[in-house]
């Protein structure tokens, strides 16, 4: 196992790639992405995770701070105001017990203590509600800052590791609904890889079985085959997506939820590009003479198609699957865009769109339209890389 | 071993191809008998019919577009192959017939070690275990004189040079213990050293083995060298069948003479005069002349030579020729 390891990188093509400094790159981006995959998959960032609401809707990222204005607007309507409404109530302890301020709790104070708190910050407040403009009026902002401090003496005082998670979590931000960008992005990984590697899989799998038959055996089975991907590739993407997506929508099973609409429709296409590769390859591939020497030492046409011609066009199984794993993550992020990808879960396409929708974009909340791009952007770009690597490593006239 | 009964027998084979202008036939009346220990050679210029001749032995033409007459005969060991089906062929392909490629460079499979194409032939054929065939396996590639065998067993073809894969290849095609070899042109992409090896390698399996040899080439100097009989093609007939001495020293049909002819020699003779070359082109096979194949660039042409087609003469002295006017010189 390990000697057939070091025998696969001393072959002249694992030279070759392994002198490619882009490519070592490349293959270490792609080797992170897999990495935060698989942490996602074992519930590191579970869908609930993304789901709930962590703080303030629109909180910028990238260490970026907010315009005193929205400071101290924040801090007046999410923070204190359920609290003074919670105060209000007949059974104060129960009502306050039951507020949720995204993932902070009441301070476990006494009741009149916690009201001298209120009342306090009330202060405060209605003399930073006598300045017209916060953002203008620059002497305001000790007393902002004075405001914000009393505001989160009233929550319970976070612990180290639970003040790490909430700024990790608030790293990139919040959306519109208050929920973490950098952990929608993150999940967001899973899904596009997942999606990915399945249909990739899937699709040099079925292209390669039907493109070698149809090369090997010719006649009517190279006849159907060629009149299948003919077919196939006449009708377009989407309009075979949409239709999938409503056939699934339609009956009451789960599966409209999962992600196999997705699956069937890519797989549906991203076959034919293989099988047309493979095809040409093994028509050359059984007129050379070591396929027909496998003939003639008698071994039947399967084993000569399965262990034979096919082992040969490893190569451009590996090129294409690279190539449609790029395709197959561009197109879910068009899709889960247009609405007919991905529904339950985070994704890419679906940040990018919830950012156009809400006029975030216009408004200059970039981050959430910007993490999408750039988290896909470095995918994409490490495997178009990698795959250029890998083409050259594997071309026989490219020294 | 006295073996009167012969290993193969080939009775008025007929192919033909079927072309976008039509069916064409690419050999005909092609007859011969190959004896166990014995090498049969076929010479003829391209497109002749020799590679065709054994590639229908061997049933490896591509169905869709080539046929075989049906009043053709293949008979190996008493079984007619040109009828048999794939089942009956896979059994004797490999197991009881072996067939030598042309190029070396691409007769052995480039994704897998050499161990694994020769296990993989023993396996199918055999019913030896995974020791014995390894040891077998490596014992072949020992009789054909590759350097360190057990090392080489686990290389790829592109670690070897062109006599060596070659080499890998004849072990490939004998590991099974075949009664006939085919070998089609197994020389021709290697030079003359390695020619030489290889041939003498082969002559050395004849003997050992009592293996039946048909030895396809277009090179008069390989069959002068290892054949006991030789088949002239010409145009997709046999043309001359003789044993190897006299076909030399006395051929009978002008088309073996003009190919004799066109061998440099060294010498005074030769010295200051052109080297004798055979006029003219093969006919294509669509417009074949009416009576002789070989009547346009043939010296000795005569009325008859257009008017009919000559027969294959009867057997004497072992020889046959397919000529109105045969040469018969003392």
């Amino acid at each position: 196992m390990i000697t057939g390891f070091r025998r696969l990188l001393n072959t002249r093509e694992a030279r070759k790639l392994t002198r490619d400094k882009w490519a070592i790159v490349s293959s270490c981006v792609i080797g992170i992405y897999l990495l935060i995959a698989l942490a996602v998959m074992c519930n590191v960032i579970t869908q609930e995770d993304c789901a709930e609401v962590i703080g303030p809707n629109n909180k910028p990222g990238f260490f970026l701070s907010e315009s005193p204005e929205r400071r101290f607007e924040v801090a007046r309507t999410s923070m204190l105001k359920p609290i003074i409404r919670a105060l209000g109530r007949a059974e104060p302890a129960q009502a306050l017990a039951d507020v949720r301020l995204g993932q902070l709790s009441v301070a476990n104070l006494p009741i009149e203590q916690l009201q001298a708190r209120v009342n306090a910050s009330l202060d405060i407040q209605h003399e930073l509600e006598k300045s017209e403009n916060l953002d203008v009026d620059l002497q305001m902002l000790p007393k902002l800052e004075e405001f914000e401090q009393q505001v989160a003496d009233l929550v319970e005082p976070l612990t180290d590791w639970e003040r790490f998670l909430q700024n990790a979590s608030l790293l990139l931000g919040t959306d519109a609904q208050g929920r973490s960008i950098f952990f929608r992005a993150v999940y967001s990984v899973k899904v596009a890889l997942q999606i990915g590697v399945v249909t990739a899989l899937v699709s040099v799998l079925i292209g390669a079985l039907l493109g070698g038959a149809a090369g090997y055996f010719g006649g009517w089975i190279d006849h159907l085959v060629v009149w299948l991907y003919t077919t196939f590739s006449s009708i377009p993407n989407l309009v075979l997506l949409v239709v999938i997506a409503f056939a699934f929508s339609d009956s009451e099973s789960d599966a409209k939820d999962t992600l196999l609409p997705v699956y069937i429709a890519f797989c549906a296409t991203f076959w034919i590009g293989t099988c047309r590769v493979i095809r040409g390859e093994t028509m050359k591939l059984k007129e050379l003479e070591y396929v027909q020497a496998a003939r003639t030492a008698g071994f039947g046409s399967m084993r000569v198609l399965f262990r034979h011609v096919l082992p040969n066009t490893s190569h451009l199984m590996l090129i294409n699957f690279s190539l449609l794993l790029i395709g197959a993550i561009k197109s879910e992020v068009i899709l889960s865009f247009l609405g007919l990808g991905v529904k339950s879960q985070p994704s890419w396409g679906i940040m990018i769109r919830d950012a156009g929708n809400n006029g975030d974009v216009m408004t200059g909340f970039f981050w959430q339209i910007g993490t999408a791009t750039v988290f896909m952007f470095f995918l994409v770009l490490a495997f178009n890389i990698l795959s250029d690597a890998l083409q050259d490593a594997f071309d026989p006239k490219h020294l | 071993m006295p073996n009167t009964q012969p290993l193969l027998e080939v009775n008025n084979l007929k192919v033909g191809f079927r072309t976008d202008r039509g069916d064409v036939t690419a050999i005909e009346d092609v007859s011969f008998q190959v004896k166990a220990g014995e090498i049969l050679g076929i010479v003829g210029e391209s497109g002749c019919g020799k590679s065709v001749t054994s590639r229908s032995i061997m049933r490896l033409l591509p169905e869709h577009n080539s046929f075989i007459d049906s009043s053709s005969e293949i008979l190996f060991d008493g079984k007619n192959l040109a009828q048999a089906d794939e089942k009956t062929l896979r059994s004797i392909r490999g197991n009881r017939i072996a067939m030598i490629f042309q190029e070396p460079m691409t007769a052995l499979n480039p994704v897998f070690t050499i161990g694994w194409q020769l296990d993989e032939a023993l396996k199918y054929h055999t019913s030896m275990n995974r020791m014995e065939r390894r040891n077998h396996a490596i014992e072949m590639l020992r009789s054909v004189e590759i350097p360190n065998p057990e090392q080489r067993f686990f290389e790829y073809p592109h670690q070897l040079s062109g006599g060596m894969r070659q080499r890998v290849v004849i072990s490939l095609a004998l590991c099974c213990g075949p009664e006939l070899l085919i070998a089609d042109e197994p020389t021709t992409a290697l030079d003359v050293t390695i020619q030489a090896q290889i041939l003498r390698l082969m002559d050395d399996l004849r003997k050992k083995n009592d293996t039946a040899v048909v030895l396809i080439t277009h090179d008069l100097g390989v069959i002068a060298q290892v054949c006991d009989r030789v088949i002239v093609m010409y145009a997709g007939q046999i043309v001359e069948t003789s044993d190897v001495q006299s076909l030399f020293t006395r051929p009978q049909h002008p088309y073996t003479r003009a190919l004799l002819e066109s061998i440099p020699q060294p010498g005074p003779k030769y010295h200051q005069t052109r080297l004798p070359t055979i006029e003219g082109m093969v006919p294509s096979l669509f417009e074949l002349p009416s009576g002789c194949r070989f009547q346009d660039r043939c010296a000795c042409k005569e009325d008859q030579c257009v008017a009919e087609k000559p027969l294959l003469s009867n057997e004497v002295n072992f020889r046959k020729v397919r000529c109105f006017f045969p040469i018969n010189e003392s």
